[in-house]
């Protein structure tokens, strides 16, 4: 016991000589030299984006070029995909703007309605969805009928099924999974109303995977944005498109998509909840995104910049929101 | 045995017995074993030449590098190895020491920098000054009051901390930066540095010059700093974090007088180093061209795979595993502590324990998303805290390394011998005074190596984090515990999918390298201390 007390008097001088030590010397400095504290910026400075990673690396890109001229902005950019986006992030009030490479859907705007988030809907451009196969492979150019039989449920098992003059081989799939708005365009505008979308086939949200996937194996398809096909041109081949029989065969390019002669072009969107907007950071940088837009910045990702006219109604839109 | 003593065979020897199938199964281990090794050895070259691409480099530069540098390193480790293992220990530790120093000194500037700034530490260390003092005068005055002083205790503190620091930050003026760092961190260090030498070698004298020399050497960066390049901040921070570690360990090498010639090797490398880059600028061969660079750690993410940098996440990473060490290693430890201490061990309770246990061991084997889905709807949902932030990404990852750090813990708590504990009760003393005194001393050292151990685990999870919304690019590095944040591998993850091939090879190889860098060096921390332990045995 005699122990233990002396124990704590000795740590009870030492805490003092401790005390007496740190506040001497913070009195002597506080003495010494002093300097004037001043603020600095507050919580709300931020604009958090989150949606498709399709659009992903456009906002990216905006939020690079953004912040280099608004260094007190904090941009943060995420990947979600469109459809985990708006039920995750967006709708719950989490994040100020999604990106989407479909429009947003009934159920989506009940729920975001629900927690009293009022989505504004803006197109920034367009992808050219581009389909693409191994490299090897004889197929040059498709309709949206053989892509429909290739991929709904229960349509071809091989190339031949499709095409007789095509290989006799079982057709090897590689897509995106059905949270992503690629897919969602895809079923809606090219199988449309022959069938569902297969549920079989290689699905990765990382559009990587399936350049990867498609270049190492013969006999496959699939289908991701066009920027990934650029970036990738020589691993693999991209598909002709023609809409019907009687349509002309157009490669995916970001000329032919804003023409409209490449048919499998389709709208990206940001969306931007209704109360973010009041904060100014967040109407900044939606009018800095709209702006850009129709610039080459969105070409040199890799998607088709929108034209003026989109430009000017959205600014229209964006202004009347506010007031 | 006595039979055989004629032959001096042991029984089996023969022909009788078959040896082939025991070296088939030794060939196979070793097969095992090498595959293994192999495997992470060839990954680790991968990366690294990514990262490096030394090959982007001069030939002469290469050549003149490995002559000044791995030459000699690999003679003095031949020669260490065959003829001074002791030394080779010492060199061990005298090139990791400070490199282990340099991080941690890097890791405490994040901190002031982002983190708390240093009139936040300040004020904070004030406030607890006034508890102490607060604490002491009562304990003084009302010595036989138990109960009255728990309460004092927790709540003083508590009341300070939450009103003093907003007193002190609101005054009107206040030191500048440098001596405010000078007084709330050097002095303290100091102090420590001081009562530290003191006990070692049982003089005051002794630890009173050690804390002279220490403010003395931190308060030289006021004048000195400026004139070499440096902040008076930084200087500060490299003396007491870098330098009184570095400058005890070298004392006591020299004191002991053993295995002092291996304190030449890192003389031996930075010299190296430094005659490489002499030679090589002089020649004009040019170095390689890395992703991994200074560049690359201080600047913040971009879509330029040139220009992109790793800082951001860093400073989210280092927050992160503050917020793990304020909040799941008190519960972990504390929860190791009552199961081996305290729980009932026999009947109906004990059996309960048990299961708690078991369980608990299973909970290490859950799945880091599933973590990641209980934190989004345990935090962010129903707790309401901010999606993404490095409060919430702390939290659901302390969640994840709970189980790991109350079993390390456990482990570490049962290692101490029962006779240690029958010998202090025996002297009369009481559970709480046993296991104040005698277990948690001895077992401390262990429970810190699970615990770094555990950090290790934590600092690489990703899955977690992308269930909570911690977001693929932050460019500003966060400012507090309640911003959205990035961490290391949820950085990487990000790299791993962008369009640009760059991307993927070299920034993410650069990442890769930083990530394991930290963590091996985490990881030799925990080897360190516990080879320090296991020697006092």
């Amino acid at each position: 016991m005699t122990d233990t007390q002396m124990d704590r008097s000795a740590r009870s001088v030492s805490r003092r000589k401790f005390l007496a030590a740190t506040g001497t010397v913070s009195a002597l400095s506080l003495a010494g030299c002093t300097e004037n504290t001043g603020g600095n910026g507050g919580e709300n400075e931020r604009v958090i984006v989150t949606g498709s990673s399709t659009v992903f690396p456009v906002s990216d890109t905006l939020a690079e070029a953004f912040m280099e001229d608004n260094g007190n902005v904090n941009v943060t950019t995420d990947s979600t995909g469109t459809g985990g986006g708006f039920s995750n992030n967006f709708c719950p009030g989490d994040s100020d703007i999604n990106g989407a490479s479909r429009p947003i859907q009934d159920a989506e705007v009940q729920t975001c309605n629900d927690n009293g988030v009022e989505p504004l809907e803006f197109q920034i451009g367009s992808d050219a969805v581009t389909m693409a196969v191994h490299n090897d492979s004889p197929i040059d150019c498709v309709t949206y009928d053989e892509l429909a039989q290739i991929w709904s449920e229960g349509g071809a098992e091989t190339w031949a099924d499709v095409n007789s003059d095509w290989p006799d081989e079982e057709i090897q799939r590689f897509g995106p999974p059905s949270t992503s708005g690629t897919f969602d365009w895809f079923r809606n505008n090219v199988i449309g109303d022959s069938g569902s979308h297969i549920t079989q086939y290689e699905k990765t949200e990382n559009d990587n995977e399936l350049v990867q996937g498609i270049s190492t194996t013969e006999n496959a398809i699939g289908y991701f944005g066009y920027a990934y096909y650029r970036e990738n041109q020589d691993q693999l081949k991209a598909l002709e498109i023609k809409e019907n029989e009687d349509g002309e065969c157009t490669p995916p390019s970001i000329d032919a998509a804003q023409s409209g002669a490449y048919p499998m072009a389709r709208p990206l969107y940001i969306y931007v909840s209704q109360e973010s907007l009041q904060r100014d950071p967040v109407y900044n940088f939606v009018e800095f995104y709209i702006e850009e837009s129709s610039t080459d910045t969105i070409s040199e990702v890799g998607y088709v910049p929108a034209n003026e006219d989109m430009v000017e109604s959205n600014l229209e839109k964006l202004e009347n929101a506010v007031n | 045995m006595a039979t055989n003593q004629g032959t001096g065979e042991w029984y089996g020897t023969d022909e009788a017995v078959s040896r082939v199938r025991g070296q088939a199964f030794k060939t196979l281990c070793l097969g095992a074993t090498l595959l293994a090794l192999l495997a992470v050895f060839v990954l680790l070259l991968y990366v690294a030449n990514d990262a490096f691409r030394p090959l982007s480099a001069d030939i002469g530069w290469l050549l003149s590098f490995a002559a000044t540098v791995v030459l000699p390193v690999l003679a003095a480790v031949g020669y260490y190895y065959t003829r001074d293992t002791k030394a080779g220990e010492t060199a061990t530790i005298a090139l990791g020491l400070p490199v282990i120093c340099l991080l941690l000194a890097g890791g405490v500037f994040i901190t002031f920098e982002h983190i708390v700034s240093v009139y936040q530490w300040l004020s904070i260390l004030v406030s607890l000054g006034i508890a102490a003092a607060i604490v002491a005068a009562h304990n003084r005055v009302r010595a036989d009051a138990d109960l009255e002083r728990f309460a004092v205790i927790v709540g003083v503190p508590a009341l300070l901390l939450w009103y003093v620091p907003d007193v002190i930050l609101s005054l009107p003026v206040l030191p500048t930066q440098s001596l405010a760092l000078l007084g709330s961190f050097a002095v303290p260090i100091a102090l420590a540095t001081g009562w530290f030498v003191r006990r070692q070698r049982e003089s005051d004298r002794d630890g009173a010059i050690a804390a002279a020399v220490t403010i003395v050497g931190a308060a030289a960066g006021l004048g000195v700093a400026p004139v070499v390049g440096l902040s008076p901040f930084v200087w500060m921070l490299l003396v007491t974090i870098t330098g009184v570690p570095v400058g005890l360990y070298v004392e006591s090498v020299f004191r002991r007088g053993a295995g002092v010639s291996g304190l030449a090797f890192p003389v031996l490398v930075g010299g190296g180093i430094l005659m490489g880059v002499v030679i090589t600028n002089a020649l004009g061969f040019t170095g390689p061209n890395p992703w991994l660079d200074w560049g690359f750690l201080t600047s913040s993410p971009s879509r330029t795979p040139e220009d992109a940098g790793f800082y951001p996440p860093l400073v989210g990473s280092v927050m992160m595993l503050l917020v793990i060490v304020v909040s799941a290693f008190p519960v972990g430890v504390g929860a190791a502590i009552y199961l081996e201490e305290y729980a009932p061990k026999r009947g109906l309770l004990g059996r309960v324990v048990d299961l708690i246990e078991v369980n608990i061991g299973n909970l290490a084997g859950v799945p880091s998303v599933v973590y990641g889905v209980l934190g989004l709807a345990l935090f962010i949902r129903w707790g309401g805290l901010g999606s993404g932030t490095a409060l919430v990404g702390g939290f659901t990852i302390g969640l994840l390394i709970l189980p790991i750090v109350i079993i390390s813990s456990q482990e570490a708590i049962r290692a101490v011998p029962d006779s240690m504990r029958q010998a202090s009760y025996g002297m009369g003393a009481t559970k709480w005074q046993t296991t104040r005194n005698v277990v948690l001393p001895e077992a401390l050292p262990g429970i810190m190596t699970g615990n770094i151990l555990a950090m290790g685990r934590a600092i690489g999870e990703t899955a977690p984090l992308l269930i909570i919304g911690a977001p693929a690019v932050v460019r500003i590095a966060p400012a507090s515990f309640t911003n959205k944040f990035s961490a290391m591998p949820r950085q990487i993850y990000t790299w791993s999918s962008e369009i640009d091939v760059a991307f993927r090879h070299g920034v993410l190889a650069a990442g890769v390298v930083t990530l394991l860098v930290v963590l091996l060096l985490m990881n030799g921390a925990a080897i360190i201390i516990r080879n320090k332990y296991q020697r006092r045995d």
